[in-house]
């Protein structure tokens, strides 16, 4: 039997619906965490299982009895729950507000246990003889957890216990609930912070707009795609130091500003890259050798790159499909890369797509590191440097979209521009030096 | 064992109790006729004899009055402590409800209609109080919950809608207009064993809150944190609602409206023994005795033979205490 069963349960404040069709279950021990976006329902989800609401639709059923046909006094012997808010502005002692958990176990103090012996359990056994009110928010939080625990539930459910914490204690505070997991309690713990769900908890439930969008192991349910569709943004999966993280970008996928190609390589290239993907610009990248920071950087950020193999020079494959993406881009950045031999090759397309008539920008601080005395070509080919990653940036932010600007620069024509807005109809084209060769 | 830390609540309880004894005491042997403690002693002893006049002013006149004080002085404490902990608003006193104003309305209309017979002004003033918990009750009732914060917006609707109907039966009746004037401002003056009699109807309620001074420790977190605690928060609230209606009605009734006491008690006894209820209640309800055993006491002896308004007295002697207290914080 599961320790908890949620089967077909919709809820819903007034007439505005807040769950719809939720089921899942809960095993005895397990340790789940409850993600998803603000106003996904989350909190009333915890409530509904602690039986404070009514499902207006299915069961909840809390060791396979429905939460309705509970007492409040026998439901929370079964569950206990630390809510997300909590102050008191009563001037309560520590012993005082801890032992108040201990209610639904009646006068048998055998039973209830000891708030100081809880609060030890915690690390934190110093507080018992302090005032509550006294208390850091941090403090404040285990002592709602000890209060929690005095309940003597077997469930412990947890409203987005770590929002006030600092790092270290929301550390500190997951590692004491791993190790009640371990010690029997079954946990159900609502989160915001993806990264530390990611590390801590055996399942994940990922709630989306009232409903669940998925439930099971953290690698399976936060892939980059299910964090897209339920946050609205972008997410990147990054692996480092034998762990995986997510990050994240703003805007969605899909508003695209233009192509952009950037020649990088040894993590030259890897803030622009993501700048770029943050600004919404279609980035690719080349030649880069595999294993390069670049390189990583543009695997996790899902980037179409050139690829050479690991410290290999470019070879003939990777140079003519570094020059097809060229081809296909808007405009090519040349990032501050160290010049050789081995990528000399790269320098010489951007100069090749340059004097073509596709607009190329560079980092001055290409010419610096040059030891294959190719970098020369890059300004009569008529190739606009500048001071660096920012001054780039800027001059793109001013642009906005690339689209119809090429066109312009590439036809002399001041009319055909109409899909671009307004504002970049009468901008000037990609590259103030012309092309003049 | 694990109650071995817990701060005892017998000590403030004998302090209080203590207080209330030299209340008494001194409200027994001091007034227009001083007795000495061996007289005191005499007639409390030997009872009621008739025929002696010294006696039958003790058992008639200042017995039934002191005793009058110190019971409703006990039953606005309560109802003090139990509302501001309900509304989780140390402003609330008493009066919040409405009970109050339903109260003086009754009293008024049974000014103005002159019947004999029964104390017709304290009925219906007790009449108009619960009636006027009824109303407010109804108001603040939601989808089968007391909604805590309706209820405050109803009691003070209904407070002025009384009121209103107050002054208007004050410009009508204009020859009753002292007499209710003199009810409003609340007095001892005159009252005997009839409101001893009606007063001691809320001992019950007084006693009730006392058993549940765990689950009023709890809702001082607020209702759903009590609830996720295993407390029935509705049939608690439900009945201590009902408990400091019915105490402010009875104390209203039988000596008007007498200001301070159930804001003030609560708060000075809460800065000495915290606001834990196991000591709280009982240590307010005595010293709420106390506090109004003595102002009663200085209402008619301050300016003997004539009497200043028991209130007035109340709020004198409880404001510099209150200040006091509140600077030199709690356990400083």
């Amino acid at each position: 039997m599961a320790h908890v069963s949620v089967r077909d349960v919709g809820f819903a404040y007034d007439e505005r619906p807040v769950l719809r069709r939720i089921s899942f279950d809960l095993q005895a021990g397990e340790f789940v965490g409850i993600v998803g976006p603000n106003g996904s329902g989350k909190s009333t989800l915890i409530d509904l299982v602690d039986g404070l609401l009514k499902p207006a639709s299915g069961e909840v059923l809390v060791n396979g009895k429905p939460t309705v046909k509970y007492k409040r006094r026998d439901m929370a012997r079964e569950v206990a729950l630390v809510p997300q808010h909590f102050d008191l502005d009563f001037d309560l002692a520590v012993r005082e507000v801890v032992e108040m958990g201990a209610y639904c176990r009646g006068k048998d103090t055998a039973v209830s246990g000891d708030p100081a012996a809880t609060l030890e359990r915690l690390g934190v056994g110093e507080l018992v003889d302090r005032r509550f009110t006294e208390l850091s928010g941090g403090e404040k939080q285990l002592v709602v957890l000890a209060q929690a625990l005095m309940q003597q539930a077997q469930l412990l459910l947890l409203d987005e216990p770590a929002s006030a914490l600092d790092v270290s204690h929301q550390l500190r505070l997951f590692d004491l609930l791993k190790q009640l997991n371990a010690d029997g309690l079954t946990v159900l713990c609502i989160l915001h912070d993806l990264n530390l769900a990611i590390h801590y908890f055996d399942k994940l439930l990922v709630l989306s707009d009232g409903e669940v969008a998925a439930y099971g192991p953290p690698d399976e349910v936060l892939r980059p795609e299910i964090v897209e569709a339920v946050y609205g943004l972008r997410a990147y999966l990054h692996h480092h130091a034998g762990r995986t993280y997510l990050t994240f970008s703003p805007r969605p996928r899909g508003d695209r500003l233009g192509r952009v190609h950037v020649v990088c390589g040894g993590g030259t290239g890897a803030g622009l890259m993501r700048e770029l993907v943050d600004a919404g610009y279609d980035v690719s990248a080349g030649v880069l050798n595999a294993l390069d920071t670049d390189e990583e950087t543009g695997r996790d950020l899902g980037l179409h790159m050139a690829v050479e193999a690991p410290f290999s020079p470019v070879g003939d494959e990777a140079d003519a499909e570094n020059r097809e993406l060229m081809k296909r881009a808007d405009l090519v950045i040349v990032a501050a890369v160290p010049v050789s031999h081995g990528n000399a090759r790269n320098i010489a397309a951007a100069v090749e797509a340059a004097a073509a008539g596709s607009p190329v920008w560079a980092a001055e601080g290409v010419l610096a590191d040059d030891f294959a005395g190719v970098t020369g070509d890059l300004a009569p080919a008529g190739v606009r440097f500048f001071a660096d990653d920012a001054a780039v940036l800027a001059e793109l932010r001013q642009r906005g979209s690339l689209h119809s600007a090429d066109h312009q620069t590439a036809d002399g024509l001041e009319s055909g521009g109409s899909e671009a807005g307004a504002g970049s109809a009468h901008e000037a084209p990609a590259t103030p030096e012309d092309t003049t060769v | 064992m694990t109650r071995l830390g817990r701060t005892s609540v017998w000590p403030g309880i004998a302090l209080a109790a203590a207080l209330l004894l030299v209340c008494l005491v001194l409200s027994l042997v001091l007034g227009p006729a001083p007795l000495s403690l061996s007289q005191l002693w005499h007639f409390v002893t030997s009872g009621p004899v008739p025929g002696n006049l010294a006696n039958a002013i003790f058992w008639q006149i200042r017995m039934p009055r002191v005793l009058l004080a110190c019971l409703v002085g006990a039953e606005l404490a309560v109802a003090g402590v139990i509302l501001q902990d309900l509304f989780l608003n140390p402003l609330t006193d008493p009066y919040v409800t409405g009970v109050s104003s339903g109260a003086a309305l009754g009293a008024t209309i049974g000014i103005v209609l002159h019947w004999s017979g029964l104390p017709w002004t304290t009925m219906l003033a007790l009449v108009g109080g619960l009636a006027t918990l009824g109303i407010v009750w109804m108001a603040a009732r939601r989808r089968g919950r007391i909604d805590i914060f309706v209820l405050l917006l109803a009691g003070v609707t209904i407070s002025y809608l009384a009121s209103a109907m107050v002054t208007v039966l004050m410009i009508q009746g204009n020859q009753d207009m002292r007499a209710i004037v003199y009810w409003l401002m609340g007095s001892f003056s005159g009252r005997g064993w009839a409101e001893v009699e009606i007063a001691l109807v809320a001992v019950p309620f007084m006693i009730v809150p006392l058993f549940f001074t765990r689950e009023m420790d709890i809702m001082l977190q607020g209702e759903k944190r009590a609830l996720e605690l295993g407390v029935e928060v509705e049939r608690t609230k439900r009945l201590l609602l009902v408990t400091a209606g019915v105490l402010t009605a009875i104390a209203v009734s039988v000596c008007g409206i007498i200001g301070f006491v159930g804001l003030v008690v609560p708060h000075i006894v809460r800065l000495v023994v915290g606001p834990s209820h196991r000591s709280l209640l009982p240590v307010s309800l005595l010293a709420g005795a106390a506090l109004l055993g003595i102002a009663d006491l200085l209402s008619r002896t301050v300016i003997a033979p004539n009497e200043i308004p028991v209130g007035v007295v109340t709020t004198f002697v409880g404001a510099p205490l209150f200040v006091y207290l509140l600077r030199r914080g709690r356990r400083a």
